[in-house]
């Protein structure tokens, strides 16, 4: 540092009030959120920027603490010269891209090993395979396809908020995800399975194929929506099926396995549709209310169009 | 809300009363005729005491999602444990009973029937009896606190213990049985297995137990405080 830079030291404490770095930790005055994390790591290798979570201090009456946001500057939170932030331990992260990558790496796997080793279904006492149905191959085919095109935007196209997720989902998610195609490959490729007639089963796959591509295109909506760093504004989605219904990303995914569904027609299948529909709504409930206070319409702001939240005509 | 305090007054002292009959009639059960005659002197009042518990559970949720906004603040101050934590209990207690005991009358007499009654019935009666002394006369005796907080250091293992060994011991006989098992071929192309069913049910315990143990360890130190109690 050549020109001497005015420092401020912010003192941080832990929940409990009690403080958690000794002394504080001292940065530029001009410095942002990142840059106080990256001090607080400084005093403790442990504490990675991902892992913190800094909050300003509770308000009298108030039920959650004001986030941080990384890219802010400290002087956006803070006019005194004593500036208390309540530090967090979000526990071990992992990159949202390692999460999926493994969540969905489950069904990739584990659903054709029904398919092509049927003697597991001796294991239970059951009779061997006597004909492959059609329907049964187009299922393999179909399934598979969906959950590579899914390890495929991961990687390729997703722009994610968050870089990391809390190390306890990737116990959750894959549980979720690879139980669920457990019971789906094993009642798919039962030797006993019944399949549906042949029209039913083109109907759904035709629906499950055009929703698979509605759905990649609404993701390749989003990424647009963001800039390369993930940092982007928020924005309102627009175009396609974005300009209807809120959730149209989610609402494709949700025809896609009712398309896989009436091809196949398993209970098992059902229930994961449920399960995943469910999920999905909680999630665009929650991204329809946010949308619609970010754009309320006042103070020069864009006011949120009348949409669908995920299903129409039932949310 | 005077309704709800009359109900849950009558409903602890009425659970109370019916494992302490449970209680009462093991240990005289086990006198007369020894561990093999437990479950006889026991299975009505077991049955009724033990599903009746349901209404713990399912009531408010019952409630609460029929008249979400308006019943759910008043419903959630009927169940004292949130429901999270006591629906695996209740659930493997119903699974007990009726998915066990009732089901499979060839495991009454085992002796693991009287430990599992014993270790059920010396919770419940601690625990109604504290809850309905809470309602009624708004307050419980520090020592009936202490119990009901440190009898379960040898009560859960007993009773886990007695609820997955009784399971193991019914697995053959659900392999020979068709009993609550859904067949293939059908249109829904599913099938259910009691038998295998029951095999993950049984390995559900292995995470299961010490998430409860430690569950009740934090309770514990809430309602006793960490510092050891002045005499």
């Amino acid at each position: 540092m050549g020109i001497a830079e005015k420092t401020v030291r912010v003192q941080v404490l832990g929940r409990s009030g009690k403080e958690f770095i000794k002394g504080g930790v001292e940065i530029s005055q001009d410095g942002t959120v990142a840059d106080l994390k990256k001090a607080i790591q400084r005093q403790n290798a442990k504490y990675y920027p991902e892992r913190q979570r800094l909050t300003l201090p509770l308000e009298p009456g108030q039920k959650r603490p004001t986030v941080l946001e990384g890219g802010k500057k400290l002087k956006d939170y803070f006019s005194n010269q004593n500036p208390q932030v309540v530090f967090k331990d979000l526990g071990p992260q992992v990159a949202y891209k390692t999460l999926f990558f493994f969540e969905y790496l489950g069904p990739l796997i584990i659903y054709p090993i029904f398919y092509f080793y049927p003697q597991i279904y001796s294991f239970f006492g059951l009779p061997t395979r006597q004909v492959t149905h059609p329907v049964q191959t187009y299922a393999l085919y179909a399934w598979c396809f969906h959950y590579a095109k899914r390890e495929f935007e991961t990687f390729f196209i997703h722009r994610f908020s968050h870089a990391t997720s809390p190390l306890a989902n990737v116990y959750r998610n894959c549980a979720y995800y690879w139980v669920f195609g457990a019971l789906i490959a094993y009642f798919v490729n039962h030797p006993l399975y019944t399949p549906v007639s042949k029209e039913q089963m083109y109907i759904g796959f035709a629906i499950a194929a055009v929703s698979q591509i509605s759905n990649f295109y609404c993701h390749i909506i989003l990424k647009n929506l963001r800039s390369p760093d993930g940092k982007g504004g928020y924005q309102i989605p627009s175009g396609f099926l974005f300009n209807y219904v809120t959730c149209a990303n989610y609402m494709t995914e949700i025809w896609q396995w009712i398309g896989f569904n009436i091809a196949t027609q398993t209970l098992a299948g059902y229930l994961f549709l449920g399960a995943a529909g469910y999920i999905m709504s909680v999630w665009a409930l929650q991204k329809h209310k946010r949308l619609r206070q970010t754009f309320d319409g006042k103070e020069g702001r864009a006011k949120y169009p009348r949409r669908w939240v995920i299903m129409p005509p039932l949310l | 809300m005077g309704v709800v305090k009359v109900y849950l007054c009558v409903y602890n002292w009425l659970l109370f009363a019916g494992w302490l009959q449970i209680l009462v009639s093991a240990v005289k059960a086990l006198q007369q005729s020894g561990p093999s005659g437990v479950y006889a002197a026991v299975e009505k009042p077991l049955q009724i005491w033990q599903t009746a518990a349901l209404l713990e559970v399912f009531f408010p949720l019952v409630f609460s999602f029929l008249w979400f906004l308006v019943l759910r603040r008043i419903v959630y101050g009927i169940v004292r444990s949130p429901v999270m934590a006591t629906l695996p209990q209740i659930g493997s207690r119903i699974y007990l009973t009726w998915g066990i005991l009732f089901s499979f009358p060839q495991v009454q007499e085992h002796w693991l029937v009287t430990s599992l009654v014993l270790s059920w019935s010396i919770t419940e009666v601690i625990r109604y009896s504290f809850f309905a002394l809470k309602e009624t006369f708004g307050y419980t005796p520090r020592f009936l606190l202490w119990l009901r907080y440190t009898t379960f250091f040898v009560m859960y293992p007993t009773g886990i213990c007695s609820e997955a060994g009784l399971v193991f011991v019914t697995l053959p006989f659900m392999q020979l049985s068709d009993l609550y098992c859904l067949r293939m071929p059908n249109k829904l192309n599913f099938g259910f297995d009691y038998y295998y069913m029951s095999i993950v049910a049984l390995l559900a315990y292995i995470p299961g137990s010490p998430g409860m143990y430690t569950h009740m360890i934090r309770q514990r130190k809430k309602a006793l405080g960490s510092k050891p109690k002045a005499s």
